[in-house]
């Protein structure tokens, strides 16, 4: 088999093993929507530019990071030992980063367009939103690519949430840092243009989370 | 206004801390601290380099007598 | 051999005795605070509208410093901007710091906001960076004044550090806050190293590099810690805020809690080579990254911290060289020390494992 038939075999694994039990996702969409839903209680439609920013990125981000702590469906010591010997580490770690792009590229859209129905888009009218959404998916692929590592890191050391919030949280902050400026700059009316630098930092900032991950993984994944 | 009132506050600092040879205090504490420190750190060092030696000849001596 | 290993020791603690002496006993040098109207002139209206060529007013200069009383008679005044000088006569020297100063100028003028200079043989020329701001005055920018006579003149004073605005006293915060950054990205950097050398190795091969990194970064984050606890402080009094919006600190702080969740992990980690080999893949992920943001993101946005643009105090590290004087001591001798204290560290986990095998 080629590599990208392997790295394709673990993806389908992972989404059937993900899909078989529906109420993991559903519980993730529950939790943002619900998140979305307090903000909405807290401050109606006419949240200010800058809580409407503040309480985006705080959503998006907590719900993004609690998709991708949950334990990997089939993480055990079994399991690992054999993917050990029938495919390379790699492989397994860029399925897992594509799976965790997936996930939270889907937890992030429906966490993004709860936010718009109910807070409105008084700040974000036509392609700003389109705009913001780029941003919004890059940061959640940021994301993904950093907390794959991470998680399958916290899960080695056998630590559970905490220890995934301890090691990627410091990480994330430079993201996130990029990200609420990024969208702060759109809703203050700055032309895309001007702004679309932050954009590429973040791309960047996913393939070096990417590359990283590749060159190390496999120390970590050996026995 | 308020700002050149904080500036000008500097003014009595300045005759405090040298004026009255407080500086002289200040560095001569922050002197015998860190010689203080040095003192201590080269007692540290010897005594973990002696007990060292103690616990590695202890460790050869119990291999000693297990081999004999 | 022994004389060499000893040597570096005493000859950092020796220079951090130097630097910490010299930090808190050379004297600021002079400086310009202020320069203002006087709230108590008196306007003399028939004098003023009957002036047609030249209005007065009073100003006073206010000095930090300064040695006016010395010589008094030699206290020169002028208003310069890009090339364009004239001088201001100076009343009278009220004391050391004090001086009171004529605002005898043309109606047309080249400009509203001017640097004040002054030149004084006790403390050479001062500046106050667009010290004042004419109102009243025609501006034509195409108006020339006649140029006086101006050459620099230097400070006949004892070894002084140069004087900032804003900063004042607290220059002497340079010698503690700078090295200590300085110092822990050097064992941040033995530790990156030690980490490397610990995942190259065969399979099955020792921790010895693990304790390393361990020593290293437990020392480094105290370094990292009192770095963040002197900038705070420098922060409180130049910028007026415990913590500000800079990609310095965001960076700073980055840095220390990856540290910290480096530490953290080794803590949850029981099987000692399973633990040597994670905590040496996190270092590695956490410092690339760390060197990656510290170098980009300090780009995306303006900086309070000198030469990036938008601090007030230090335009550059310019140092001038009674500060070099003492800065590269304090940069050598914080090294040394903290390469001290990590292999006293090193040495101490070492013998605690002996200990513990030996108790096996």
């Amino acid at each position: 088999m080629s590599a990208l038939s392997h790295i394709r075999f673990l993806l389908n694994h992972a989404i059937r093993v993900e899909l078989r039990n529906r109420h993991g996702i559903a519980g993730l969409l529950v939790f943002a929507v619900a998140a979305v839903y307090t903000c909405y209680q807290a401050t109606g439609t006419h949240a200010e530019k800058e809580s409407w920013n503040a309480l985006a990125w705080v959503v998006l981000l907590f719900a993004g990071f609690n998709a991708v702590s949950k334990p990997w469906a089939d993480d055990d010591e079994g399991v690992r030992s054999f993917l050990l010997h029938t495919v390379k580490p790699q492989h397994w770690l860029l399925a897992r980063m594509v799976y965790y792009m997936l996930l939270l590229g889907t937890v992030s859209t429906v966490t993004f367009v709860a936010f718009l129905l109910f807070l409105g888009m008084d700040h974000l009218d036509g392609w700003k939103a389109v705009h913001y959404y780029a941003g919004v998916i890059l940061t959640s692929t940021a994301l993904a690519s950093l907390l794959a590592m991470i998680q399958a890191l916290a899960s080695r050391a056998g630590g559970g949430f905490s220890l995934i919030a301890v090691l990627g949280l410091p990480l994330i902050i430079p993201v996130i840092l990029v990200s609420t400026r990024y969208g702060s700059d759109l809703m203050r009316g700055i032309e895309f243009g001007d702004t679309a630098h932050h954009l590429l930092f973040l791309a960047t900032l996913s393939a070096g989370f990417s590359a990283l991950g590749y060159i190390l993984f496999p120390y970590l994944w050996r026995d | 206004m308020i700002m050149l009132h904080t500036l000008l506050q500097a003014n009595p600092i300045e005759g405090f801390f040298f004026g009255s040879g407080k500086s002289m205090v200040v560095g001569g504490v922050a002197v015998i601290i860190i010689l203080g420190l040095g003192l201590w750190m080269w007692r540290m060092e010897v005594r973990i380099q002696r007990l060292d030696e103690a616990v590695t000849r202890q460790a050869n001596g119990s291999n000693e007598s297990t081999t004999a | 051999m022994r004389m060499i290993q000893r040597s570096w020791k005493i000859g950092g603690i020796a220079l951090l005795a130097y630097v910490l002496w010299t930090t808190f006993t050379v004297p600021l040098g002079p400086g310009l605070l202020e320069f203002r109207e006087l709230e108590f002139r008196e306007r003399n209206e028939a004098a003023f509208s009957a002036a047609n060529t030249n209005r007065i007013e009073t100003y006073e200069l206010i000095g930090l410093g300064t040695h006016w009383t010395v010589q008094p008679e030699e206290l020169r005044l002028f208003i310069r901007k890009g090339d364009q000088i004239a001088p201001l006569p100076v009343i009278d020297v009220i004391d050391d710091t004090h001086a009171q100063v004529a605002l005898l100028l043309p109606d047309t003028l080249p400009s509203q906001a001017w640097d004040v200079l002054i030149n004084h043989p006790v403390d050479g020329t001062l500046f106050l960076q667009n010290g004042l701001f004419v109102s009243g005055f025609v501006v034509d920018e195409s108006a020339r004044l006649p140029r006086p006579q101006f050459e620099e003149r230097i400070a006949d004073l004892p070894h002084h550090f140069p004087f900032q605005p804003r900063i004042f006293e607290t220059i002497r915060n340079l010698m503690l806050h700078v090295p200590m950054w300085f110092t822990m990205f050097l064992l941040m950097g033995i530790a990156f190293v030690a980490s490397i050398r610990q995942l190259s190795q065969k399979a099955g091969g020792s921790s010895l590099f693990d304790l390393r990194a361990e020593a290293s970064v437990q020392v480094g984050m105290m370094f990292g810690v009192l770095g963040l606890l002197t900038g705070s402080l420098w922060a409180r009094y130049t910028w007026g805020a415990w913590w500000v919006d800079d990609p310095q600190l965001n960076g700073a702080l980055v840095t220390v809690l990856v540290y910290a969740g480096y530490l953290i992990l080794r803590g949850s980690v029981e099987d000692e080579r399973l633990k040597a080999r994670l905590a040496a893949v996190y270092n590695l992920f956490a410092f690339v990254i760390l060197m990656i943001l510290l170098m980009v993101l300090p780009r995306f946005t303006e900086s309070l911290h000198p030469g990036k643009g938008g601090n007030p105090g230090f335009n550059s590290y310019d140092l001038d060289s009674s500060l070099r004087a003492v800065f590269y001591p304090a940069v050598l001798g914080w090294m040394l020390l903290g390469t001290w204290m990590y292999r006293i560290r090193l040495q101490a986990t070492q013998l605690n494992r002996k200990l513990h095998r030996l108790n096996e």
